[in-house]
């Protein structure tokens, strides 16, 4: 007899697997591998078969030959059902769980040139929409479900280790630090956020520390150039066309040759370093500590986004892991100089026939154009050379950003079913900001070189307190797993904000400090197991928030969930086809208060700032007006769901199927008031109902497993469709501000429609299909044309979006791609609508270049033609986000027992597919095309190294 | 620890009521809110905006009363059609979802509710309550008939521009649906309230400039007497004249020089002496996109770039306003060459104005300035430092000749010519000893227009007239033909908004809408 020692490890990363069980088969003699994932076990024969069990990997089963000495890999589990998932105040396993709840772990992520955490989340999950703009570190839009309020907030709630933030910024977070997200959709897994889970959550759990010491270096180096143009005339067809068009002016015509766009865009080479260490520090405490800097440049003249983080994490134990402890802090310093994307436009309508620079101009040697009276001056309301408004004006801002986490499990000694967690949170940032013109720039030039220079400065602290009971027992047939809790939050900000020094005129040194905001959950959770295949999950929580008066203060959610295992019934068990089948439903009740201000119910007064006040006798008073009243309450969410989650072939393929109806009631809207009843004559009141019915489906495929090719596949497709039920009195609202002319809108909230339809007149056409200028139908048939003749059409949220992602493997080559689909999605083309137009190649006193688009219509008034649905487009499209390859070198070094090197390369934007006319057809916002950052296209490669 | 619930505003701008009102220089304040509402947007900067629902700057109540008195007829165009309403306002094809509309009903009933709130906090009750100085309840008392004044006022324009309002008192309460009074309980309240607080407004100048003094009153009860025809189909041309005297009599004073209304210094210059009730305009303290901004940036040519004279950038809006050629062929008469009030550029322009959109095309003039009668300049070249001239002493002058031709008694005939000649003198022009037998009707609509143009005043004139709808006056544009088209007579009124309506039942929409 001997005795076998060995360590276990993971078998793709080559991490040291901790906590795994090791049995000599057919007997009860076994053992656990240590935190360093060594294992040893006496008395062993050849011949004897070890059993090495982990949670979420694959049994593996070792017959012991001549060698005492083993390295045993384990391979992650095709078998995901004991996946543990996060949720809301805890944690339940993929079999367990009741609800649409998706976790999203490292080995799904998304690939690519990924900035800003949410994006590797990007086209992963069914209903999850995340668009990113181009500028470099910009925020993303996310909509889980496309959102469930109109005038409150559309924003899931975020949660970082158990600390709701406040919106959704994530990009001064590292998305290296992240180790899963686990995506709630329902209103039973949501509900348990109460207030806040209306628009789903998203619960990111960072990465922590290990007893193992590893060591990870990352390194990408990007390569970003945006190649489509808005197509205008180059500087001989507008030299041609203004003879054609405007012959009088032939004279303004510069002699240069510019081509604008390419002036204003640049092409750029960002980097990306991390690095993390994970090992044992006092020979006790496993740590993580983890650096990353990201020098991103943007690729509009200027832009850039410098990033830098720390990230600690301890996770100690105590007392034979009755007490563990859990601290993450992280800091980010963020510096970037934004480039403002309207210059884009600017510069597709600045004269191509003028050059950049001219050495005679006082505007800092950038050409200018000067009235065209002797010893003019600059033109007021023609457009700015952009090159000059990108390079003379310097806005940057520095961003201070800390959070951290607290957190305390207590393994009740005398009563282990009970575990107590205590945790505290806190998120503040700082950022700084500055802004700069030199004086020789045109900006606030009024005849008069004035410049600007001013800084500003904000300020949010967000501070965060939970505890909970935990109760797990099993009573025969049933488990119980109940939790009780508390949660505090508060949300403040304040600032400042310079005004432009340099002009005696403007507003001055105004400050702001948010109304406060103060949230108080009392929550309670209870799931029973019978016999391991009928769940029960029910959710409440009871929610207050400082936003509401005290009548209204309080509201009562909650939800609950059932679910039927039935592959685990008998008549299951044996089918061939069905690995797992699980049939769930559900319904909840939430709650949406965010993003509308929180202090309406109360009595009071504002004062006139600096130049919004009263004079009387020749001296200013501060003129004080009461601000307007309105007792709001909750907004109410109800969901009903149904889904099945499904596992063909031995897990094979795997997937869920959800259809969802969600309604919304109460939601508040800015809607009309009674004239003179108020202080305004719109109010934010609880009238409105939003009705959202969706279909979710995904797939997983394990379509290939072996020594050598993995290939695995995952397929998402969502159908959503919104519509506004009720309005506050009937009454339209009208959003959606466009480009061209003051007070321009686009948009309606209207009953019967989605949210933000389009509202446009019927362009008509004549016989050869030109369209008609300022020609649109009568569709009220009164005779008049008038604004009562706008119809609504399209909207900007599409029907259908698609996901698909592929990662495929042989022997060490890795090989990933990304694709996206959106279908029915409509955008408003404001580019073209606001200015192509022939009369706009006079600007003001000048000449301005306009789009080409206006030689299929022959357009000549932007004022006639402005609302025409000749500018909305079906924005549907096809698009590769990201396609990467890599290589993996085992071992390298043979010095060190595991390491290993990956180089890849990869291209962010491959390509898109569309019908629609504009730049890119994927806007964040609401489908208005205008002065949006467009988004670049990226070669990529980088190395990983693990020791 | 619920009780953390119980938030306060943070924000040094934002003072619950009890703290506002601890510091007795609050009812100034607040009444200076109310006045201010006239000429700000909203408090926070001439892009903030009390009411919601069209642009913050086209809000402000003198731009809407200019748009809907003046746009609407015959003696302006604006060129920038795509800020939605002007187009349909000044092609007269407006309907009940245009936002300028919108506007002055919002607008006026904004000072509604500021009104009613002001006198609901300044009650024996309150004042008591809060141990108010009987130095400070003596003002107060001003205050309040402040207060009522600026209600009534926002009565007036509601019964002459839409011929119903909701009809709110500080006895409402906040987010109460409100009853709707129609023209003639508007009238009646109107009366009946100006004449109760005569008594303690001060006399006319006896006040800090920008508030309203008694004259400010009997401007209004002049006015509704005058237009008592289109509002109760009843004549009270005698009561006209009756105010119009008090008011004459009450020593005020034509400026020295026409222009000084229109300057920069209006606040105290020779103008001081004629402006009844000034919309406060301050590049530094009230700056706003009020009549005056507008008309001042928007009225420098797209050819000329003649600005800097005026004190705003050369450019200006790049030709924004123009002049219908109505206006400008009042002023063609050789006699009007050298009237000051004629500030028409016409050089290299043509009269005609085929396309709205082409700023070089049409007249343009050169009223309102930014410039000072000393000769220098507003603080800031955008927000003028020019006061909007609602109410002035030639007004007054004209609506008495007018009273007296449509028979009103306690006029003559001298004074009639005397002071349509005063004005002829003060504008340097020749004829300027014109006799009764002179002026007619008629005469005294053109000189109106020649004196007041540009002034917010010219619908309600030719709705006087029964000029405004109809077919008997056209002029360019008008029913958005070029050269002008009858337009049905149920566009004397405007519609009353959809939002407005649908927030109030009790509301009828207005016949023809």
């Amino acid at each position: 007899q001997q005795t076998v020692k060995g360590v276990v490890k993971e078998k793709s990363s080559g991490e040291i697997l901790p906590g795994v069980s090791v049995v000599v088969k057919g007997t009860t003699r076994g053992t656990e591998t240590d935190f360093d994932g060594n294992f040893s076990i006496e008395r062993v024969n050849t011949g004897d078969v070890l059993v090495f069990r982990y949670l979420g990997y694959a049994n593996k089963e070792v017959t012991l030959g001549t060698n005492f000495n083993l390295t045993v890999l384990l391979d992650e589990s095709s078998e995901q059902l004991e996946e543990i998932v996060v949720v809301g105040y805890g944690t339940t396993t993929v079999k367990d769980a009741t609800g649409s709840v998706e976790a999203i772990t490292a080995k799904e992520f998304t690939k690519g040139n990924i900035v800003t955490p949410e994006n590797l989340l990007s086209g992963r999950v069914a209903g999850v929409n995340i668009t990113t703009s181009g500028a470099p570190g910009s925020g993303s839009q996310i909509r889980i479900r496309g959102g469930s309020s109109l005038n409150a907030s559309n924003d899931p709630l975020i949660v970082i280790d158990g600390l709701p933030l406040s919106g959704i910024n994530l990009s001064s977070i590292n998305p290296n630090d992240i180790e899963s997200f686990s995506v709630l959709k329902d209103a039973s897994a949501t509900a348990i956020y109460g207030s806040r889970g209306a628009n789903g959550v998203i619960i990111i759990t960072t990465k922590k520390g290990r007893s193992e010491y590893s060591l990870d270096y990352d390194f990408q180096v990007a390569f970003g150039e945006i190649k489509d143009r808005i197509n205008v005339f180059n500087a001989d067809e507008f030299r041609n066309i203004i003879a054609q068009q405007r012959p009088q002016d032939v004279g303004l015509l510069g002699a240069a040759s510019t081509n604008w766009q390419d002036e204003v865009l640049q092409k750029s080479v960002s980097t990306q370093h991390n690095l993390s260490v994970r090992g044992q520090v006092f020979n006790r405490i496993p740590t993580r500590l983890s650096v990353n800097f990201s020098e991103i440049e943007g690729n509009i003249l200027t832009s850039q986004f410098d990033r830098a983080n720390v990230s600690l994490s301890m996770n100690p134990s105590f007392f034979d892991d009755h007490l563990k402890v859990s601290l993450n802090y992280n800091r980010a310093f963020v510096n970037s100089r934004s480039a403002d994307a309207g210059q884009i436009n600017a510069a597709l309508r600045y004269d191509p026939t003028q050059p950049v620079y001219d050495a005679s101009s006082p505007f800092g040697g950038f050409y200018q154009h000067i009235n065209r009276t002797p010893g003019g001056i600059l033109i007021q309301n023609g457009t700015r050379n952009p090159v000059a408004a990108l390079l003379q004006s310097n806005n940057t801002s520095n961003t201070f950003r800390q959070f951290g986490n607290f957190k305390v499990d207590y393994k009740l000694h005398f009563l282990p079913e009970v575990t107590a967690t205590f945790l505290v949170g806190f998120d503040k940032s700082t950022q700084e900001g500055s802004f700069f013109n030199p004086l020789n720039s045109p900006a606030n030039y009024t005849d008069l070189f004035v410049g600007a220079e001013g800084s500003f400065l904000n300020e949010f602290n967000n501070e965060n307190l939970d505890a909970y009971l935990n109760y797990t027992n099993t009573f025969g047939k049933v488990k119980l797993d109940a939790m009780v809790g508390y949660n505090y939050q508060s949300f403040n900000g304040s600032g400042n904000n310079t005004g432009n020094l340099r002009n005696p005129n403007d507003a001055g040194f105004t400050t702001y400090t948010n109304t406060p905001v103060v949230l108080i959950g009392f929550i309670g959770r209870t799931n029973f197991t019978f016999n391991e295949k009928y769940l029960l999950t029910l959710n409440y929580r009871r929610d207050g928030t400082s936003r509401f008066g005290p009548e209204n203060r309080w509201g009562d959610f909650g939800g609950a969930a059932l679910a039927w295992r039935i592959s685990d019934e008998d008549f299951m068990k044996d089918s061939k086809v069905f690995s797992d089948l699980k049939l769930r439903a559900s319904y909840g009740l939430n709650g949406q208060q965010e993003g509308i201000s929180g202090d309406l119910y109360l009595d009071r007064y504002r004062f006139g700032n600096q130049g919004s006040g009263y004079i009387f006798g020749g001296n200013p008073i501060q003129s004080t007006i009461p601000s307007e009243r309105s007792n709001l309450r909750w907004e109410d969410v109800a969901t009903i769901e149904v889904g099945v989650d499904f596992g063909l072939f031995d897990n094979k393929f795997t997937g869920s199927i959800n259809a969802f109806q969600k309604n919304s009631t109460n939601l508040i809207s800015d809607a009309p008031v009674a004239d003179g009843s108020n202080f305004t004559n719109r109010v934010l009141q609880n009238i409105g109902d939003l009705q959202v019915n969706g279909l979710e489906f995904s797939l997983n495929a394990d379509l290939i497993r072996s020594e050598d090719i993995n290939w695995n596949f995952n397929f998402n497709a969502t159908y959503l469709d919104r519509e506004i039920k009720e309005l506050a009195l009937g009454q339209d609202i009208t959003v959606g501000g466009i480009a061209g002319g003051t007070g321009n809108f686009i948009q309606l909230f209207r009953e019967g429609f989605a949210p933000n339809s389009f509202y446009v007149f019927k362009q008509l056409y004549d016989t050869s299909g030109a369209p008609i200028e300022g020609a649109y139908a009568d569709l009220n048939g009164d005779g008049i044309i008038n604004t009562q003749d706008r119809y609504l059409k399209g909207n900007p949220q599409a029907d259908f979006t698609f996901g698909f992602q592929s990662n495929f493997n042989y022997k060490n080559f890795d090989l990933a791609f990304n694709l996206r689909a959106s279908v029915g999605n409509y955008v408003y083309n404001n580019v073209n609508s606001s200015l192509a137009q022939y009369d706009l190649l006079q600007d003001n006193a000048v000449l301005g270049n306009i789009p080409t688009s206006v030689l299929e219509t022959n357009f000549n008034s932007t004022s006639d033609v402005i609302i025409s649905d000749y500018y909305l487009e079906n924005a549907s499209f096809l698009r590769m986000d990201n396609i990467t390859l890599g290589y993996t070198f085992d071992r390298p070094i043979k010095k060190f027992a595991s390491n290993s090197i990956r180089l890849w390369a990869g291209m962010q934007n491959v390509f898109t597919i569309t019908n629609y006319s504009g730049l890119d057809p994927e806007l964040a916002g609401n489908g208005i095309d205008n002065t949006n950052y467009p988004r670049p296209r990226t070669f990529l490669v980088g190395a990983n190294i693990k020791f | 620890c619920t009780s953390d619930l119980d938030i306060t505003p943070q924000d040094d701008q934002d003072l619950l009521g009890e703290d506002f009102f601890a510091n007795e220089t609050a009812y100034k304040e607040l009444l200076a809110g109310v006045y201010a509402n006239l000429s700000l947007t909203g408090v926070d900067g001439p892009g903030s905006s009390n009411i919601d629902g069209l642009d913050a700057g086209t809000s402000q109540f003198g731009r809407v009363l200019l748009y809907l008195q003046t746009l609407s007829a015959d003696q302006m165009i604006w060129s920038y059609e795509n800020d939605p309403g002007t187009r349909e306002i000044q092609r007269n094809i407006w309907n009940a979802d245009d936002p300028i509309i919108l506007g002055m009903f919002g607008r006026s009933h904004v000072t509604i509710a500021f009104a009613n709130n002001f006198l609901r906090e300044t009650t024996d009750a309150k004042l008591d309550e809060r141990n108010v100085s009987a130095a400070t309840r003596t003002e107060i008392t001003a205050y309040r008939a402040e207060a009522r004044l600026l209600r009534a006022m926002s009565y007036y324009y509601m019964m002459d521009l839409f011929g119903q309002a909701n009809f709110l008192t500080e006895d409402d309460a906040i987010n109460q649906q409100s009853i709707v009074y129609d023209r003639a309980q508007l009238f009646d309240f109107i009366e009946q309230e100006l004449t109760a607080i005569e008594a303690d407004l001060a006399d006319p100048m006896a006040v800090e400039h920008g508030r309203a003094s008694k004259g400010v009153a009997w401007m209004i009860l002049a006015k509704i007497y005058l237009n008592a025809e289109v509002y109760i189909g009843q004549d009270k041309y005698t009561e006209c004249i009756d105010y119009c005297n008090k008011i004459i009599g009450g020593g005020y004073t034509l400026a020295s020089n026409y222009l000084h209304n229109f300057m920069a210094d209006n606040n105290t210059n020779s103008a001081a002496n004629e402006i009844i009730f000034p919309l406060i305009s301050d590049g530094t303290f009230t700056q706003n996109f009020g009549p005056t901004t507008v008309m001042i940036n928007g009225s420098v040519g797209s050819i000329e770039a003649n600005g800097a004279p005026l004190g705003v950038s050369a450019g200006g809006w790049g030709g924004a306003l123009r002049v219908r050629k109505q206006l400008a062929l009042l002023f063609e008469p050789s006699i009007f060459n050298n009237d000051t009030r004629n500030t028409i550029i016409s050089t290299g322009r043509d009269i005609e104005i085929t396309d709205i959109s082409d700023r070089d095309q049409g007249y343009i003039l050169e009223k309102y300035s930014n410039a000072t009668s000393t000769g220098s300049f507003g603080v800031d070249q955008t927000f003028v430092d020019t006061d909007f001239p609602l109410f002035r002493l030639a007004d007054v002058y004209l609506m008495y000749a007018e009273a007296h031709l449509r028979g009103g008694a306690g006029a003559n005939d001298a004074d009639v010519a005397a002071y349509i000649n005063s004005l002829r003198s003060r504008a340097n022009n020749p004829q300027n000893n014109l006799t009764i037998s002179d002026i007619t009707l008629d005469f005294i609509l053109d000189e109106r227009s020649r004196e007041l143009h540009w002034e917010a005043h010219r619908r309600q004139d030719l709705v006087r007239y029964g000029l405004f709808t109809g077919g008997a006056y056209n002029w360019v544009w008008k029913g958005n033909g070029t050269n002008g088209i009858a337009l049905p007579s149920n566009l004397n009124l405007y519609p009353i908004p959809s939002a407005s309506l649908a927030s109030n039942p009790n509301l009828t929409q207005n016949s023809g809408y």
